[in-house]
């Protein structure tokens, strides 16, 4: 079977087992950021960003690069850092010094962010790899992809 | 409050890196706004603690998130600016603000000036936090930042084949110099297990044992990729011929200048091998290399940066002979000259982009009688040419009289032979830089017009700006050397000697005692301009040397060259009658003579520039084999 492009589908097989565990990955990769205040925000953003793997196994390089953007990738990276640049900075702010714990249990908005900062900063490390990592991801994927692929989904883009 | 300012200066160019990133598409205005007031910003930042620690003496010791070391360990990240560190980091804030100004003019005609700028900002806090951190590993991680935004700001121009090859021998090469780097730092902190430099000073004292042998070794050897010197200087070549010529300048200006930086830390602070003579032989003999190659390789260029990125390894070599000396006097001529090579190559850098911004070329045959439409560019060219061949007043004549001092009385003082042919070479070096000047002088600004270049117009004032300012310090920093001496060398040597006041501020009052930890011991800076006696035996010394090399070498006077191979109409004007068209006496053209009197030591040049990267990654492997040897021969 083909797509009207000329894309060649794969296996149903290796489809559905791309569908099915791309939620699980996802939300495995969300849970183990959501540890972060002992360290999850690396770990997590990697699994969150083997989220292209999958779905570059299951559909090939033409899909995945249709379906994720990697301009909106690089802007959501660069987010991710100035999130936690700015959350060290608001050690200043509170008198202490760069990357200091501040909020940590002083009854402001205590349940959201009982961590203290630091927890938020491991959540925007956890953005920021999972980001950075699924950009990565997306470039060498285009190494691997078949030149014919990779020449149209360039040429789709430059139409865009 | 004052000791925020270094992570603050730091940190907000890496912010302003991601804000360049993601607002950068928006407009220019922006981007570029963005870009030149976090500059701005970390520039002021830097500047407002010369007061503090360069005049009052102050040490600055930070420790992100508080983490302050626990039962006499080091266990965070810590920032410790003293005079040293400042004094480079002074070098770095002046260089990237004085190159983003000029990129605001030159990179008009260049697509993805977003990823430019972010690029650059990241380089220009990579740099910033070498110079400023305390911490050996964060030291490591900005080096590879360093390297890795170096990288693709050589491949930024990315239509021209140069810049792409240029890249990855920077890719391949660089990264050769971060794994030992990494090596290195991995063994000291077997050993120490702190990563904390001052910590690790007083914990090894000075004495040596195989691993941290080992590790001096390729942590030095490491650098020295960073600093170019011979024979890791391979990739710079292409690197600054092809980047944009802003970058050129941050290269020579600062990035290594942190290699330097990074060697004087580890010599003499965080190892203290300096009273050592082995070492201060190993440094100055790698120094008299560095700068003898460097100039024979740049008398031979035909491309404008590509001869100033050979004369930049050239001055580099003179740094490094300087604080390989281990006296004050010699650290003071080290600091001074790596200020005036910031300022005077930059110059340099600065004047190349704005012939290659007017003509579209720098190839020095393709060049001449620019002076006529670029008035402002060839004074400014002029005060920098003066400078790095160090005529009077100008402050390369300062540094380099410094320098020559300081290794003479070295020599004097210890009688090795060594240090009495590393003043010659000095010397010999500094006459060659002279000539190979005067050849960029008559190629690009004086002579024969090429009429290619006849709608050659100034370069924009946004462009001279920066020159201006860099020529105007050049002449400043001649005049008033004794001033820069007072308020900049001195507290910095005094900084890179006083080694126990950098461990007691950062550890805690009273820990360098219990350590054992002393100063290096050495005699204050004696530094004058006029010694009579010493200098006409030093200048009979440097004629018998000239004479000798005068009287082996193979003399042309009196041969004709006529016919046969290499005989070339072009040389022999009375003989031809002068051609009609465009021919003026071109970059390769001037030192002829010269050069067909050292055929055979171009042609042994010639062979290793192989422009191969495996032949380069092998000369780094070499060069870090002979450091490491040298070093347990002689700490051993």
């Amino acid at each position: 079977m083909k797509f009207k492009d000329g894309i060649k589908e794969k296996n149903i097989i290796i489809k559905c087992g791309s569908d099915v565990f791309l939620p699980f990955s996802l939300i495995f990769a969300l849970y183990v950021i959501l540890t972060a205040p002992v360290g999850g925000g690396f770990q997590g953003g990697v699994l969150g960003a083997a989220a292209v793997l999958l779905i570059y196994l299951g559909y090939g390089y033409d899909v995945t690069r249709n379906s994720i953007n990697p301009e909106i990738l690089r802007i959501n990276e660069a987010c991710a850092t100035t999130i936690y640049a700015l959350l060290g900075f608001a050690g200043l702010v509170f008198g202490a010094n760069f990357c200091r714990n501040v909020f940590y249990a002083n009854g402001w908005l205590t349940g959201f962010v009982h961590d203290g900062t630091i927890g938020l900063m491991d959540y925007a490390v956890g953005y920021n790899v999972m980001t950075g990592v699924g950009f990565l991801l997306i470039l060498m994927l285009g190494f691997l992809a078949p030149v014919e692929e990779a020449k149209k989904a360039k040429k789709k883009e430059d139409e865009k | 409050m004052i000791q925020h300012f270094p992570v603050m200066a730091v940190m907000l160019l890496f912010l302003g890196a991601f804000l360049v990133a993601i607002f950068g598409r928006i407009s220019p205005v922006i981007r570029d706004g963005i870009a030149i007031l976090i500059a701005t910003i970390s520039l002021v930042l830097i500047y407002a603690l010369i007061k503090p620690v360069m005049i009052d003496g102050q040490i600055i010791s930070y420790w992100m998130g508080n983490w302050e070391p626990v039962e006499g360990y080091a266990i965070g990240i810590g920032y410790e600016v003293d005079a040293l560190g400042l004094f480079f980091a002074l070098l770095v804030v002046t260089t990237f603000w004085l190159s983003g100004i000029y990129s605001l003019g030159y990179l008009k005609k260049d697509a993805n000036k977003m990823h430019y700028y972010t690029l650059y900002l990241m380089l220009s806090a990579s740099v910033l936090g070498l110079v400023l951190t305390g911490d050996l590993f964060n030291m490591f991680i900005m080096i590879e930042i360093m390297t890795f935004a170096s990288v693709a700001l050589t491949a930024f121009r990315n239509k021209q084949a140069i810049a792409l090859e240029a890249a990855f021998k920077y890719l391949v090469l660089g990264s050769i110099g971060s794994s030992m780097t990494l090596a290195g730092v991995a063994l000291m902190y077997r050993v120490c297990h702190t990563l904390n430099m001052a910590q690790i000073s007083s914990i090894i004292g000075g004495e040596f044992n195989l691993t941290t042998i080992m590790a001096f070794g390729l942590i030095v050897a490491g650098l020295g990729v960073k600093s170019y010197i011979v024979p890791f200087h391979t990739p710079a070549a292409d690197a600054y011929t092809a980047a944009p010529t802003s970058i050129s300048m941050i290269f020579s200006g600062m990035v290594n200048k942190a290699g330097v930086y990074g060697i004087i830390r580890m010599v003499y602070v965080v190892f203290r091998a300096m009273d050592r003579s082995s070492i201060q032989i190993l440094l100055v003999v790698f120094g008299a290399v560095t700068m003898f190659i460097g100039v024979t390789m740049a008398l031979a260029q035909h491309d404008f940066k590509r001869l100033l990125a050979f004369h930049s390894i050239s001055q580099i070599g003179y740094v490094i002979t300087a604080i390989g000396l281990g006296t004050a006097l010699g650290l003071n001529a080290g600091l001074f000259h790596a200020m005036n090579h910031t300022l005077f190559k930059g110059l340099l850098f600065l004047t190349a982009g704005a012939v290659l911004t007017a003509t579209g070329t720098t190839n020095l045959d393709k060049l001449g009688g620019l002076s006529k439409r670029m008035p402002v560019t060839t004074v400014c060219f002029l005060v920098g040419a003066f400078s790095i061949s160090g005529l009077p007043p100008f402050n390369g004549f300062a540094s380099k009289w410094m320098v020559y001092q300081a290794i003479y009385t070295k020599a004097v003082e210890s009688g090795n032979i060594l240090f009495a042919i590393a003043t010659i070479t000095a010397l010999i070096v500094s006459v060659m830089t002279l000539a190979s000047f005067i050849k960029v002088t008559q190629a690009v600004f004086f002579g024969q017009e090429n009429p290619e270049n006849a709608n050659a117009k100034e370069v924009p004032v946004i462009m001279q700006i920066p020159m201006v300012i860099m020529a105007v310090l050049c002449v400043l920093t001649g005049l008033f050397y004794n001033v820069v001496e007072k308020f900049l060398l001195a507290p910095a040597a005094g900084a890179a000697l006083g080694v126990s006041n950098y461990i007691d501020k950062m550890m805690g009052a009273g820990y360098a005692k219990a350590a054992g930890i002393t100063d290096i011991e050495a005699a204050p800076a004696a530094f004058s301009f006029w010694n009579p006696l010493v200098w006409l035996l030093l200048f009979v010394v440097v004629f018998l040397g000239v004479y000798i090399v005068m009287a082996t070498s193979k003399s042309t006077r009196g041969r004709m060259l006529e016919g046969g191979e290499g005989y070339d109409p072009k040389y022999a004007t009375f003989f031809s009658g002068e051609q009609e068209e465009f021919s003026q006496v071109g970059g390769s053209d001037l030192f002829w003579g010269f050069k067909t009197d050292w055929k055979g030591y171009y042609k042994v040049l010639q062979g290793l520039h192989s422009g191969i990267v495996t032949d380069y990654a092998s000369y780094i492997v070499m060069g870090a084999a002979i450091i490491i040897l040298v070093m347990f021969i002689c700490l051993r």
